[in-house]
């Protein structure tokens, strides 16, 4: 049997991965908990990105690691992001919606301001892969999933295949 | 008979739902207060169905919700279950959920249910597993062939059992009673067990406030019976996580003179358990409120038998606690089979050698019943399992499954442990 993470990561058309996340007040140890649990859940999965939402938590909280070693662990707590550049496709996919991966154009730049893990305001600018994966998981916390920048038909298809997964297999 | 469905009856669903679904409360909990039998099926049947009826409803959302609206979208599993599943004509399930928004004090909300419910189908999904992917899948890779059957078995409403007081009337004339209360039931497999043809509010069974009668599920019965079977006057027993105490009380009205011990670490639900004992009249049994992963509550002397009731995930009783589908994670699970093999690496210290100790769980993963039997037995080797033989469900390599394909009964599982002498 295929391991299964330890957070239950909620499936895309689950209506609770529409519901945007509210702040974190105070960066206490229910929070870094919480970032604990969710890293072991995405280098479980395995993914490069998780957002509270997708684990059933309505709080700013992301977790990256793009790393190829998976040693480099990113937290944003409370994040806000500024973009700029020319736009770029990529590939994307998410662990809300397995076994897909569509282009998405997203800008090049982006510069993050957050909290760390102890509550220290931090920045960062991105760009590349760790670029695009902080908007797809700030849009998680917006209640957006990568499937809003589909064409309709697209996304109906995705939508119908994930459902035929959770039918009765006879 | 259908009785009127009002507004707040749809707004008071909406919120027990925002409240399991959003923040994780247990559904028993948060519906202890909960008389109106028609808020309780909107409220049991969107968790049931929460899947289907949130995939309809997440199509036609336009745009995401803030957190602390989550009980619209709970308004709208309520719309679309009435639509769907209830018979509820169309016209007034949908002006009726509408204007509850108002009683949600959401008044800016009517428009958008009103958008969602208008473009819903009002034919239910064809099919739909209603589990989240990882359970199904672990389902599917335990069952096979069965796994079919076995999810649509856990959207099944729950059947009621009854567990006859024996101490208290024959079971002949407690039957009696019930035909003369016009109360529909059929027998189960022991003398004391009963299943009625319709649920019903227990504090309207007769004699139930006397004690005559308890709410149990037969398949549990049958485990307490399968103990019952094998204990004899005068033997010492342990409940080691009693509450809230069906087995123990079963054990006590088998009329076997017995010096029963009930331990939970849960104060409060041995306090429960203490108040039910006294409805049904069972006294001279001793409760300590303590761990039953330490030892410091135990005198030293040895049991004779040592039932093991371990928490578990509850994925037998999905059709009673469909809560479990929604909220549980795959995390809990891997916590309880944890817990269970610690009870028992812990507990076996207090079996008297040549006695037993009896394992039994509400689940119907392996990881939680044989592999924790298993994994036991590989590391202690005077422990030896012996086989369970149960009316209904199929032997494991170490004990006996119970399903909920056979309608009368949860899952639950039941292992045999001897100690060597």
């Amino acid at each position: 049997m295929r391991p299964v993470s330890l957070l239950n990561i909620l499936t895309f058309p689950d209506p609770r991965l529409r519901t945007k996340a509210k702040p974190v007040a105070a960066v206490d140890s229910a929070i870094r908990t919480l970032v604990d649990d969710m890293l072991e859940t995405m280098y479980d999965a395995p993914g490069i990105g998780l957002a509270a939402n997708q684990v059933n938590v309505a709080k700013q909280v992301i977790v990256i690691d793009i790393s190829e070693a998976r040693d480099e662990p990113h937290v944003f707590i409370n994040p806000r992001i500024e973009v700029s550049g020319p736009p770029v496709e990529t590939d994307e996919g998410c662990l809300s919606v397995p076994g897909f991966y569509e282009p998405v154009t997203r800008r090049e730049h982006v510069q993050v301001e957050a909290l760390d893990q102890q509550g220290k305001p931090f920045s960062l600018e991105a760009e590349g892969l760790l670029s695009v994966c902080i908007q797809h998981e700030c849009d998680h916390l917006e209640g957006k999933l990568f499937v809003d920048y589909l064409s309709n038909l697209k996304r109906a298809r995705i939508r119908q295949k994930l459902s035929k997964s959770q039918r009765v297999r006879a | 008979m259908r009785g009127h469905l009002s507004q707040s009856d749809r707004a008071r669903a909406a919120r027990h739902l925002a409240r399991i679904i959003g923040r994780g409360d247990s559904l028993d909990h948060v519906v202890r207060r909960e008389t109106n039998p028609l808020c309780l099926e909107m409220t049991y049947g969107c968790l049931r169905h929460y899947f289907s009826l949130a995939e309809a409803v997440e199509e036609r959302l336009a745009r995401p919700l803030r957190a602390k609206d989550l009980d619209v979208l709970c308004l709208l599993l309520v719309g679309a279950y009435q639509l769907q599943r209830m018979r509820v004509p169309g016209h007034a399930a949908i002006n009726e959920t509408v204007s509850a928004v108002r009683a949600l004090g959401k008044p800016w909300a009517a428009a958008l249910v009103n958008a969602v419910l208008r473009k819903l189908p009002t034919r239910p999904a064809d099919d739909a597993s209603e589990h989240p992917p990882w359970l199904q899948g672990k389902i599917e890779a335990l069952y096979g062939d069965q796994a079919p059957a076995l999810l649509r078995a856990n959207n099944q409403r729950a059947p009621m059992g009854l567990r006859i007081n024996c101490r208290k009337i024959e079971p002949a004339a407690y039957r009696a009673l019930l035909n003369d209360a016009g109360i529909a039931f059929d027998d189960a497999w022991l003398p004391e067990s009963i299943l009625l043809r319709k649920p019903q509010p227990s504090a309207t069974l007769p004699g139930f406030r006397d004690g005559l009668v308890a709410v149990q599920d037969v398949g549990a019965q049958l485990v307490g019976g399968f103990i019952r079977e094998r204990l004899q006057g005068g033997r010492r027993v342990l409940d080691a996580c009693a509450a809230p105490g069906g087995k123990l009380f079963h054990l006590l009205e088998s009329g076997l003179q017995l010096d029963l011990t009930a331990l939970d670490n849960a104060p409060a639900r041995l306090q429960t358990l203490t108040e039910m004992a006294k409805r049904l009249g069972h006294e001279g049994f001793a409760t300590i409120a303590a761990d039953a992963c330490g030892l410091d509550w135990w005198d030293g002397e040895p049991f004779d038998c040592v039932l093991v009731d371990a928490p578990c995930s509850g994925s037998g009783t999905l059709r009673r606690h469909p809560d479990i589908k929604v909220n549980r994670t795959p995390r809990q699970v891997r916590q309880a089979s944890q817990l269970q093999g610690a009870l028992l690496r812990n507990l076996w210290r207090t079996v008297r050698p040549g006695c037993t100790l009896m394992y039994c769980t509400c689940s119907i993963l392996a990881e939680e019943n044989d592999q924790v039997v298993e994994s036991f037995l590989e590391a202690q080797a005077d422990a030896r399992a012996v086989g369970v033989e149960l009316p209904t469900g199929t032997a494991t390599r170490h004990g006996w499954q119970m399903l909920p394909t056979e309608p009368a009964t949860d899952g639950f599982y039941l292992a045999r442990i001897d100690r060597q002498p």
